[in-house]
Protein backbone atom coordinates (compact mmCIF):
# COMPACT_ATOMS: atom_id res chain seq x y z
CA UNK A 1 0.00 0.00 0.00
CA UNK A 2 2.87 2.12 0.73
CA UNK A 3 3.86 2.24 -2.84
CA UNK A 4 0.04 2.86 -3.91
CA UNK A 5 -0.32 6.00 -1.51
CA UNK A 6 3.85 7.03 -3.18
CA UNK A 7 2.13 7.07 -6.90
CA UNK A 8 -1.00 8.08 -5.83
CA UNK A 9 0.81 11.73 -4.35
CA UNK A 10 2.66 11.40 -8.13
CA UNK A 11 -0.46 11.52 -9.54
CA UNK A 12 0.16 8.00 -11.26
CA UNK A 13 -2.51 6.28 -10.09
CA UNK A 14 -5.24 5.14 -12.82
CA UNK A 15 -9.21 6.15 -11.85
CA UNK A 16 -9.82 2.84 -10.12
CA UNK A 17 -6.69 2.00 -8.11
CA UNK A 18 -6.99 6.00 -6.85
CA UNK A 19 -10.54 4.96 -5.39
CA UNK A 20 -8.91 2.32 -3.88
CA UNK A 21 -5.67 4.41 -2.35
CA UNK A 22 -8.28 6.78 -1.41
CA UNK A 23 -10.25 4.19 0.30
CA UNK A 24 -7.31 3.09 2.29
CA UNK A 25 -6.62 6.61 3.63
CA UNK A 26 -9.95 7.41 4.85
CA UNK A 27 -8.54 4.86 8.04
CA UNK A 28 -6.49 5.89 10.30
CA UNK A 29 -3.99 3.36 9.63
CA UNK A 30 -0.27 2.55 7.85
CA UNK A 31 -1.91 3.67 5.00
CA UNK A 32 -2.64 7.26 6.26
CA UNK A 33 0.99 6.91 8.49
CA UNK A 34 2.64 6.79 4.66
CA UNK A 35 0.47 9.26 3.42
CA UNK A 36 1.55 12.36 6.15
CA UNK A 37 5.57 11.07 6.19
CA UNK A 38 5.80 11.15 2.46
CA UNK A 39 4.25 14.59 2.44
CA UNK A 40 6.40 15.72 5.60
CA UNK A 41 9.28 14.74 3.34
CA UNK A 42 8.14 16.34 0.49
CA UNK A 43 7.31 19.50 1.94
CA UNK A 44 10.82 19.50 3.68
CA UNK A 45 12.60 18.73 0.20
CA UNK A 46 10.53 21.98 -0.96
CA UNK A 47 11.88 23.82 2.24
CA UNK A 48 8.15 24.49 3.28
CA UNK A 49 7.17 25.63 7.03
CA UNK A 50 5.95 23.10 8.87
CA UNK A 51 2.63 23.11 11.07
CA UNK A 52 3.34 21.87 14.75
CA UNK A 53 3.34 18.33 15.53
CA UNK A 54 -0.35 17.13 15.85
CA UNK A 55 -1.62 20.28 14.11
CA UNK A 56 -4.81 18.03 11.97
CA UNK A 57 -5.37 16.30 15.03
CA UNK A 58 -6.30 18.76 17.25
CA UNK A 59 -7.74 20.83 14.47
CA UNK A 60 -10.22 18.12 13.97
CA UNK A 61 -10.72 17.63 17.94
CA UNK A 62 -11.66 21.28 17.61
CA UNK A 63 -14.15 20.96 15.15
CA UNK A 64 -15.62 17.74 16.84
CA UNK A 65 -16.26 20.27 19.63
CA UNK A 66 -17.84 23.15 17.64
CA UNK A 67 -21.64 23.27 17.92
CA UNK A 68 -22.79 21.73 14.12
CA UNK A 69 -24.10 25.17 12.54
CA UNK A 70 -27.13 23.84 10.30
CA UNK A 71 -28.69 26.21 7.70
CA UNK A 72 -31.99 26.97 7.53
CA UNK A 73 -34.40 23.88 6.52
CA UNK A 74 -35.62 24.08 2.81
CA UNK A 75 -39.15 22.88 2.95
CA UNK A 76 -38.68 19.76 1.58
CA UNK A 77 -41.18 16.95 0.86
CA UNK A 78 -41.42 13.97 3.30
CA UNK A 79 -39.81 11.39 0.79
CA UNK A 80 -36.60 13.78 0.01
CA UNK A 81 -35.69 13.67 3.80
CA UNK A 82 -31.71 11.93 4.52
CA UNK A 83 -31.70 9.31 6.76
CA UNK A 84 -29.95 10.48 9.69
CA UNK A 85 -26.97 8.13 9.00
CA UNK A 86 -26.19 9.80 6.07
CA UNK A 87 -26.13 12.94 7.26
CA UNK A 88 -23.97 12.20 9.88
CA UNK A 89 -21.19 10.14 7.15
CA UNK A 90 -21.79 13.65 5.22
CA UNK A 91 -20.26 15.78 8.59
CA UNK A 92 -17.83 13.19 8.94
CA UNK A 93 -16.26 13.52 4.92
CA UNK A 94 -16.59 17.23 5.07
CA UNK A 95 -14.82 17.07 8.32
CA UNK A 96 -12.00 14.77 7.02
CA UNK A 97 -11.81 17.23 3.29
CA UNK A 98 -11.33 20.23 6.28
CA UNK A 99 -8.92 18.59 7.78
CA UNK A 100 -7.24 17.32 4.66
CA UNK A 101 -7.16 20.95 3.53
CA UNK A 102 -5.69 22.85 6.02
CA UNK A 103 -3.13 20.26 6.19
CA UNK A 104 -2.01 20.42 2.51
CA UNK A 105 -2.83 24.34 2.35
CA UNK A 106 0.95 25.17 3.07
CA UNK A 107 1.83 22.81 0.28
CA UNK A 108 -0.76 24.58 -2.34
CA UNK A 109 0.60 28.09 -1.27
CA UNK A 110 3.80 28.42 -3.65
CA UNK A 111 1.67 27.64 -6.54
CA UNK A 112 -0.80 29.39 -5.91
CA UNK A 113 1.39 32.61 -5.16
CA UNK A 114 2.74 31.45 -8.64
CA UNK A 115 -0.24 31.50 -10.57
CA UNK A 116 -1.48 34.54 -9.36
CA UNK A 117 0.92 37.19 -11.11
CA UNK A 118 -0.24 35.72 -14.27
CA UNK A 119 -3.41 35.86 -13.48
CA UNK A 120 -3.11 39.59 -12.52
CA UNK A 121 -3.69 40.99 -16.02
CA UNK A 122 -7.07 42.73 -16.37
CA UNK A 123 -7.54 41.53 -19.78
CA UNK A 124 -6.35 37.96 -19.53
CA UNK A 125 -8.64 35.45 -20.92
CA UNK A 126 -8.88 31.23 -19.17
CA UNK A 127 -6.00 29.52 -21.31
CA UNK A 128 -6.50 26.39 -22.84
CA UNK A 129 -4.21 23.59 -23.26
CA UNK A 130 -2.25 24.34 -26.45
CA UNK A 131 -2.59 22.24 -29.43
CA UNK A 132 -1.46 18.44 -29.12
CA UNK A 133 0.84 19.05 -32.15
CA UNK A 134 2.13 22.75 -30.97
CA UNK A 135 5.60 21.23 -31.41
CA UNK A 136 5.22 21.37 -34.86
CA UNK A 137 3.70 24.70 -35.20
CA UNK A 138 6.71 25.71 -33.36
CA UNK A 139 9.14 24.43 -35.69
CA UNK A 140 7.54 25.43 -38.66
CA UNK A 141 7.74 29.08 -37.46
CA UNK A 142 10.83 29.14 -36.66
CA UNK A 143 12.76 29.19 -39.46
CA UNK A 144 10.73 32.59 -39.93
CA UNK A 145 11.70 34.24 -37.14
CA UNK A 146 14.21 37.38 -37.32
CA UNK A 147 15.97 36.00 -34.38
CA UNK A 148 18.24 33.56 -36.35
CA UNK A 149 19.63 36.32 -38.21
CA UNK A 150 20.79 37.83 -34.90
CA UNK A 151 21.42 34.43 -33.01
CA UNK A 152 22.05 32.03 -35.99
CA UNK A 153 20.29 28.16 -35.34
CA UNK A 154 20.23 28.59 -31.36
CA UNK A 155 16.70 29.97 -31.18
CA UNK A 156 15.58 26.78 -32.61
CA UNK A 157 16.50 25.09 -29.04
CA UNK A 158 13.24 26.68 -27.96
CA UNK A 159 11.04 25.35 -29.95
CA UNK A 160 11.38 21.52 -29.32
CA UNK A 161 12.00 22.35 -25.87
CA UNK A 162 9.68 20.37 -23.98
CA UNK A 163 8.84 16.93 -22.52
CA UNK A 164 5.43 16.05 -24.66
CA UNK A 165 8.22 16.00 -27.68
CA UNK A 166 8.77 12.56 -28.45
CA UNK A 167 6.49 11.32 -25.61
CA UNK A 168 3.55 12.10 -28.37
CA UNK A 169 4.39 8.98 -30.47
CA UNK B 1 20.29 61.11 -21.40
CA UNK B 2 23.33 62.28 -22.72
CA UNK B 3 25.23 62.07 -19.24
CA UNK B 4 24.18 58.26 -19.01
CA UNK B 5 25.31 58.00 -22.76
CA UNK B 6 28.71 59.39 -22.60
CA UNK B 7 29.01 57.62 -18.94
CA UNK B 8 28.23 54.27 -20.91
CA UNK B 9 30.93 55.48 -23.42
CA UNK B 10 33.89 56.24 -21.21
CA UNK B 11 33.48 53.17 -18.88
CA UNK B 12 33.56 51.36 -22.26
CA UNK B 13 36.32 52.87 -23.92
CA UNK B 14 38.11 51.87 -20.57
CA UNK B 15 36.99 48.63 -20.69
CA UNK B 16 37.61 48.00 -24.38
CA UNK B 17 41.22 50.01 -24.53
CA UNK B 18 42.69 47.08 -25.83
CA UNK B 19 40.79 46.30 -28.55
CA UNK B 20 41.48 47.14 -31.95
CA UNK B 21 37.96 46.75 -33.16
CA UNK B 22 35.97 50.24 -34.11
CA UNK B 23 33.99 51.37 -30.83
CA UNK B 24 30.33 50.85 -32.23
CA UNK B 25 28.60 54.75 -31.94
CA UNK B 26 25.37 54.04 -30.82
CA UNK B 27 23.03 51.01 -30.52
CA UNK B 28 21.76 50.52 -34.51
CA UNK B 29 25.62 50.13 -34.59
CA UNK B 30 26.08 47.29 -32.59
CA UNK B 31 23.09 45.68 -33.81
CA UNK B 32 24.77 45.67 -37.41
CA UNK B 33 28.11 44.12 -35.83
CA UNK B 34 25.67 41.25 -34.14
CA UNK B 35 24.35 40.41 -37.45
CA UNK B 36 27.60 40.49 -39.54
CA UNK B 37 29.32 38.34 -36.56
CA UNK B 38 26.46 35.98 -36.70
CA UNK B 39 26.69 35.60 -40.89
CA UNK B 40 30.05 35.32 -40.97
CA UNK B 41 31.60 33.96 -38.01
CA UNK B 42 32.84 30.49 -36.94
CA UNK B 43 32.64 29.08 -33.59
CA UNK B 44 31.81 26.56 -30.72
CA UNK B 45 30.22 27.00 -27.68
CA UNK B 46 28.15 26.45 -25.12
CA UNK B 47 24.66 28.42 -24.37
CA UNK B 48 21.80 28.62 -21.51
CA UNK B 49 18.21 28.34 -22.72
CA UNK B 50 16.14 29.76 -19.58
CA UNK B 51 12.86 29.82 -19.92
CA UNK B 52 10.46 30.09 -16.72
CA UNK B 53 11.67 27.49 -14.79
CA UNK B 54 12.93 25.21 -17.43
CA UNK B 55 16.93 25.57 -17.71
CA UNK B 56 18.44 23.59 -20.43
CA UNK B 57 22.21 23.20 -22.04
CA UNK B 58 22.96 22.83 -25.69
CA UNK B 59 26.33 23.01 -27.71
CA UNK B 60 26.31 25.01 -30.58
CA UNK B 61 29.37 24.81 -34.28
CA UNK B 62 29.03 26.99 -36.87
CA UNK B 63 31.30 26.35 -39.73
CA UNK B 64 31.86 29.10 -42.39
CA UNK B 65 33.49 28.88 -45.51
CA UNK B 66 34.04 27.65 -49.04
CA UNK B 67 32.03 24.87 -48.69
CA UNK B 68 28.79 26.76 -47.47
CA UNK B 69 27.88 27.82 -43.95
CA UNK B 70 27.01 24.68 -41.84
CA UNK B 71 25.57 25.23 -38.15
CA UNK B 72 24.79 22.30 -35.94
CA UNK B 73 22.82 22.73 -32.39
CA UNK B 74 22.47 20.15 -30.13
CA UNK B 75 20.28 19.97 -27.02
CA UNK B 76 22.35 18.14 -23.68
CA UNK B 77 19.90 17.99 -21.41
CA UNK B 78 16.45 16.11 -21.18
CA UNK B 79 15.05 14.68 -24.30
CA UNK B 80 18.47 14.69 -27.00
CA UNK B 81 17.89 15.84 -30.06
CA UNK B 82 19.66 17.51 -32.56
CA UNK B 83 19.37 21.05 -35.15
CA UNK B 84 21.40 21.11 -38.39
CA UNK B 85 21.30 23.39 -40.66
CA UNK B 86 23.30 23.91 -44.06
CA UNK B 87 22.82 26.65 -46.77
CA UNK B 88 19.36 25.91 -47.69
CA UNK B 89 17.79 23.24 -44.96
CA UNK B 90 17.57 22.72 -41.50
CA UNK B 91 17.38 19.26 -40.01
CA UNK B 92 15.65 18.47 -36.91
CA UNK B 93 16.48 15.38 -35.67
CA UNK B 94 14.78 13.26 -32.64
CA UNK B 95 16.68 10.12 -31.69
CA UNK B 96 13.63 9.21 -29.30
CA UNK B 97 11.12 8.91 -31.50
CA UNK B 98 13.61 7.77 -34.77
CA UNK B 99 12.78 11.38 -36.75
CA UNK B 100 14.04 14.00 -39.33
CA UNK B 101 12.28 16.69 -39.75
CA UNK B 102 13.22 18.15 -43.20
CA UNK B 103 12.71 21.92 -43.57
CA UNK B 104 13.47 23.34 -47.09
CA UNK B 105 13.71 27.11 -47.23
CA UNK B 106 11.90 28.58 -50.30
CA UNK B 107 13.41 31.93 -50.90
CA UNK B 108 16.80 32.76 -52.14
CA UNK B 109 17.34 34.63 -49.15
CA UNK B 110 20.88 33.47 -47.57
CA UNK B 111 20.15 32.14 -43.28
CA UNK B 112 21.02 33.28 -40.94
CA UNK B 113 21.09 37.07 -43.49
CA UNK B 114 19.60 40.02 -42.60
CA UNK B 115 17.51 42.19 -44.82
CA UNK B 116 17.59 45.79 -44.89
CA UNK B 117 14.00 45.91 -44.35
CA UNK B 118 14.07 44.28 -41.36
CA UNK B 119 16.47 46.79 -39.91
CA UNK B 120 14.34 49.41 -41.16
CA UNK B 121 10.86 47.50 -39.07
CA UNK B 122 13.27 47.12 -36.32
CA UNK B 123 14.15 50.66 -36.06
CA UNK B 124 10.44 51.54 -36.57
CA UNK B 125 8.98 49.40 -33.92
CA UNK B 126 11.59 49.85 -31.32
CA UNK B 127 13.98 52.43 -29.13
CA UNK B 128 17.53 50.96 -30.11
CA UNK B 129 19.74 52.33 -27.30
CA UNK B 130 23.00 51.43 -25.54
CA UNK B 131 23.31 49.68 -22.38
CA UNK B 132 25.64 48.68 -19.65
CA UNK B 133 28.94 46.93 -20.52
CA UNK B 134 29.68 44.08 -18.41
CA UNK B 135 31.99 40.65 -18.65
CA UNK B 136 30.08 37.61 -19.96
CA UNK B 137 31.56 33.88 -20.74
CA UNK B 138 35.03 35.58 -19.37
CA UNK B 139 34.90 38.53 -22.63
CA UNK B 140 34.03 42.06 -22.01
CA UNK B 141 30.19 42.77 -23.85
CA UNK B 142 28.76 45.63 -24.99
CA UNK B 143 24.99 45.97 -24.84
CA UNK B 144 22.59 47.28 -26.77
CA UNK B 145 18.91 47.62 -25.47
CA UNK B 146 15.37 47.73 -27.69
CA UNK B 147 12.80 49.15 -26.31
CA UNK B 148 9.19 48.66 -27.57
CA UNK B 149 7.46 51.79 -28.63
CA UNK B 150 3.54 50.34 -27.86
CA UNK B 151 2.86 47.41 -25.80
CA UNK B 152 2.25 44.92 -28.88
CA UNK B 153 5.87 43.77 -28.59
CA UNK B 154 8.37 42.49 -26.11
CA UNK B 155 11.76 43.98 -25.24
CA UNK B 156 15.12 43.13 -25.71
CA UNK B 157 18.67 43.45 -24.39
CA UNK B 158 21.64 42.09 -26.20
CA UNK B 159 24.89 41.96 -25.28
CA UNK B 160 27.90 41.48 -27.50
CA UNK B 161 31.99 40.27 -27.18
CA UNK B 162 33.05 43.70 -27.88
CA UNK B 163 35.96 42.13 -29.62
CA UNK B 164 34.20 40.10 -32.54
CA UNK B 165 30.20 41.39 -32.31
CA UNK B 166 29.27 37.83 -31.33
CA UNK B 167 25.45 37.99 -29.43
CA UNK B 168 26.85 36.07 -25.74
CA UNK B 169 23.48 37.13 -24.29
CA UNK B 170 19.81 37.85 -25.15
CA UNK B 171 17.41 38.68 -23.10
CA UNK B 172 13.10 39.02 -23.90
CA UNK B 173 11.25 41.08 -21.34
CA UNK B 174 7.98 41.95 -21.01
CA UNK B 175 6.50 45.56 -20.16
CA UNK B 176 6.80 44.42 -16.42
CA UNK B 177 10.78 43.53 -17.20
CA UNK B 178 9.89 40.13 -15.77
CA UNK B 179 12.35 37.89 -18.59
CA UNK B 180 10.36 35.96 -20.95
CA UNK B 181 13.54 33.73 -22.06
CA UNK B 182 17.02 33.56 -22.17
CA UNK B 183 19.87 32.52 -24.22
CA UNK B 184 23.56 32.77 -21.97
CA UNK B 185 26.38 31.88 -23.09
CA UNK B 186 28.59 29.86 -20.51
CA UNK B 187 31.99 29.41 -22.56
CA UNK B 188 32.79 29.64 -26.78
CA UNK B 189 35.65 29.80 -29.10
CA UNK B 190 35.83 31.79 -32.33
CA UNK B 191 37.37 30.12 -35.38
CA UNK B 192 38.75 27.35 -37.01
CA UNK B 193 36.12 24.55 -37.01
CA UNK B 194 36.84 20.91 -38.51
CA UNK B 195 33.71 19.62 -41.11
CA UNK B 196 32.98 16.81 -38.97
CA UNK B 197 31.90 18.64 -35.88
CA UNK B 198 29.47 20.82 -37.88
CA UNK B 199 28.19 16.83 -38.88
CA UNK B 200 24.86 15.49 -37.57
CA UNK B 201 25.67 12.78 -34.96
CA UNK B 202 23.16 10.54 -36.41
CA UNK B 203 23.30 8.18 -39.61
CA UNK B 204 19.23 8.46 -39.11
CA UNK B 205 18.72 5.77 -41.67
CA UNK B 206 15.59 3.73 -40.95
CA UNK B 207 13.79 7.21 -39.30
CA UNK B 208 10.81 8.05 -40.80
CA UNK B 209 11.42 11.46 -42.77
CA UNK B 210 8.81 14.23 -42.41
CA UNK B 211 9.48 16.81 -45.32
CA UNK B 212 7.75 19.63 -44.91
CA UNK B 213 7.60 20.31 -48.72
CA UNK B 214 7.28 24.09 -48.50
CA UNK B 215 5.82 25.66 -51.54
CA UNK B 216 5.04 29.34 -52.22
CA UNK B 217 1.60 29.87 -52.16
CA UNK B 218 -0.41 33.10 -52.65
CA UNK B 219 -3.07 32.14 -49.86
CA UNK B 220 -4.76 35.44 -50.37
CA UNK B 221 -5.89 34.49 -53.73
CA UNK B 222 -7.07 31.40 -51.98
CA UNK B 223 -9.00 33.77 -50.23
CA UNK B 224 -7.70 34.12 -46.91
CA UNK B 225 -6.07 37.47 -45.19
CA UNK B 226 -5.39 39.13 -42.53
CA UNK B 227 -7.86 42.14 -42.18
CA UNK B 228 -6.68 44.11 -40.20
CA UNK B 229 -2.65 43.84 -39.69
CA UNK B 230 -1.21 44.15 -36.49
CA UNK B 231 0.41 48.01 -36.38
CA UNK B 232 4.47 47.22 -36.99
CA UNK B 233 3.78 44.00 -38.11
CA UNK B 234 4.01 43.28 -41.66
CA UNK B 235 3.71 39.68 -44.02
CA UNK B 236 7.04 38.36 -44.79
CA UNK B 237 6.25 35.59 -46.28
CA UNK B 238 3.56 33.23 -47.18
CA UNK B 239 3.81 29.36 -47.68
CA UNK B 240 1.75 26.30 -48.39
CA UNK B 241 3.48 23.41 -46.22
CA UNK B 242 3.20 20.51 -44.04
CA UNK B 243 3.15 19.68 -40.60
CA UNK B 244 4.28 16.90 -38.89
CA UNK B 245 3.17 13.66 -40.89
CA UNK B 246 0.99 14.67 -43.55
CA UNK B 247 -1.50 17.15 -42.71
CA UNK B 248 -1.14 20.52 -45.38
CA UNK B 249 -1.14 24.16 -44.32
CA UNK B 250 -0.76 27.16 -45.08
CA UNK B 251 1.29 29.75 -43.18
CA UNK B 252 1.42 32.80 -43.11
CA UNK B 253 4.12 34.96 -41.40
CA UNK B 254 4.11 38.61 -39.85
CA UNK B 255 7.16 40.41 -38.35
CA UNK B 256 8.23 43.90 -37.09
CA UNK B 257 12.04 43.24 -37.57
CA UNK B 258 12.65 41.39 -34.42
CA UNK B 259 9.52 39.16 -33.06
CA UNK B 260 7.41 37.34 -35.62
CA UNK B 261 4.11 35.70 -35.84
CA UNK B 262 3.05 32.83 -38.02
CA UNK B 263 -0.53 32.21 -39.23
CA UNK B 264 -1.80 28.35 -39.89
CA UNK B 265 -4.82 27.72 -41.78
CA UNK B 266 -5.47 23.76 -42.24
CA UNK B 267 -9.04 22.09 -43.05
CA UNK B 268 -10.84 20.83 -40.67
CA UNK B 269 -11.72 18.12 -42.28
CA UNK B 270 -9.64 14.49 -41.72
CA UNK B 271 -8.22 16.28 -38.24
CA UNK B 272 -8.13 13.81 -35.53
CA UNK B 273 -6.83 15.89 -33.16
CA UNK B 274 -8.94 17.85 -30.75
CA UNK B 275 -9.07 21.19 -31.51
CA UNK B 276 -9.35 23.62 -28.41
CA UNK B 277 -10.16 26.93 -29.68
CA UNK B 278 -8.75 29.55 -27.67
CA UNK B 279 -5.46 31.57 -25.79
CA UNK B 280 -2.72 28.86 -24.88
CA UNK B 281 1.04 29.32 -24.26
CA UNK B 282 3.97 26.69 -25.25
CA UNK B 283 7.22 28.12 -23.50
CA UNK B 284 8.01 31.76 -24.67
CA UNK B 285 5.60 31.05 -27.43
CA UNK B 286 2.10 32.51 -27.01
CA UNK B 287 -0.33 30.79 -29.32
CA UNK B 288 -4.54 31.57 -30.30
CA UNK B 289 -6.66 28.78 -31.75
CA UNK B 290 -10.13 29.16 -33.78
CA UNK B 291 -11.97 28.51 -36.31
CA UNK B 292 -13.02 30.01 -39.38
CA UNK B 293 -14.78 29.38 -42.45
CA UNK B 294 -14.57 25.50 -41.65
CA UNK B 295 -10.71 25.93 -41.13
CA UNK B 296 -8.41 25.72 -37.62
CA UNK B 297 -6.40 29.07 -37.30
CA UNK B 298 -3.70 28.62 -35.18
CA UNK B 299 -1.35 31.88 -35.01
CA UNK B 300 1.61 31.31 -32.96
CA UNK B 301 3.87 34.22 -31.66
CA UNK B 302 7.09 35.29 -29.84
CA UNK B 303 4.85 38.26 -28.93
CA UNK B 304 2.51 39.30 -26.13
CA UNK B 305 -0.70 37.22 -26.31
CA UNK B 306 -3.20 40.21 -27.09
CA UNK B 307 -0.92 41.00 -30.32
CA UNK B 308 -1.10 37.15 -30.66
CA UNK B 309 -4.92 37.08 -30.38
CA UNK B 310 -5.22 40.37 -32.55
CA UNK B 311 -3.88 39.17 -35.57
CA UNK B 312 -5.66 35.72 -34.83
CA UNK B 313 -9.35 37.62 -34.80
CA UNK B 314 -8.67 39.27 -38.11
CA UNK B 315 -7.97 36.42 -40.20
CA UNK B 316 -10.84 36.09 -42.77
CA UNK B 317 -11.72 34.13 -45.42
CA UNK B 318 -13.66 35.82 -48.48
CA UNK B 319 -14.76 32.71 -51.44
CA UNK B 320 -12.35 34.07 -54.04
CA UNK B 321 -13.54 35.58 -56.93
CA UNK B 322 -13.86 33.75 -60.57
Amino acid sequence: MKAKISALMDGELGQHETGAALAALRDEGEARAAWRRYNLIGDSMRAMPMLSEGFAARVAARIAQEPTVLAPARRQRPFAQAPVWALSAAASLAAVMLVGWLAFAPQDEPQLAKAAPQSAPAAEIAQVAPPDTANDYLLAHQGYSPRNSLQGIAPYVRTVSTNTLGARR
Amino acid sequence: MMRGFGLALAFCSGLCAAQPQPQAADGMALLRRIYQATEKLSYTGTFVYQQGERSETSRITRRTGPGGDIERVEVLDGIPREIVRTRDTVRCYLPESQIVKVERRVDQRAFPGVLPAQIADLAQNYTVTRGESRRIAGHDCEAVVLTPKDELRYGYKLWADAGSGMLLKARTVDRKGNIIEQFTFAEFTIGNVPRDRVRASHAAQRWRIEDAAVAPADLARAGWSVNAELPGFRKVTEVTRKLGESRPVGQMVYSDGMAAVSVFIEPMAGRSEAVRPGPSSLGAFQIYTREVANHIVTVVGEAPAASVQRIASQVEYRRPQQ
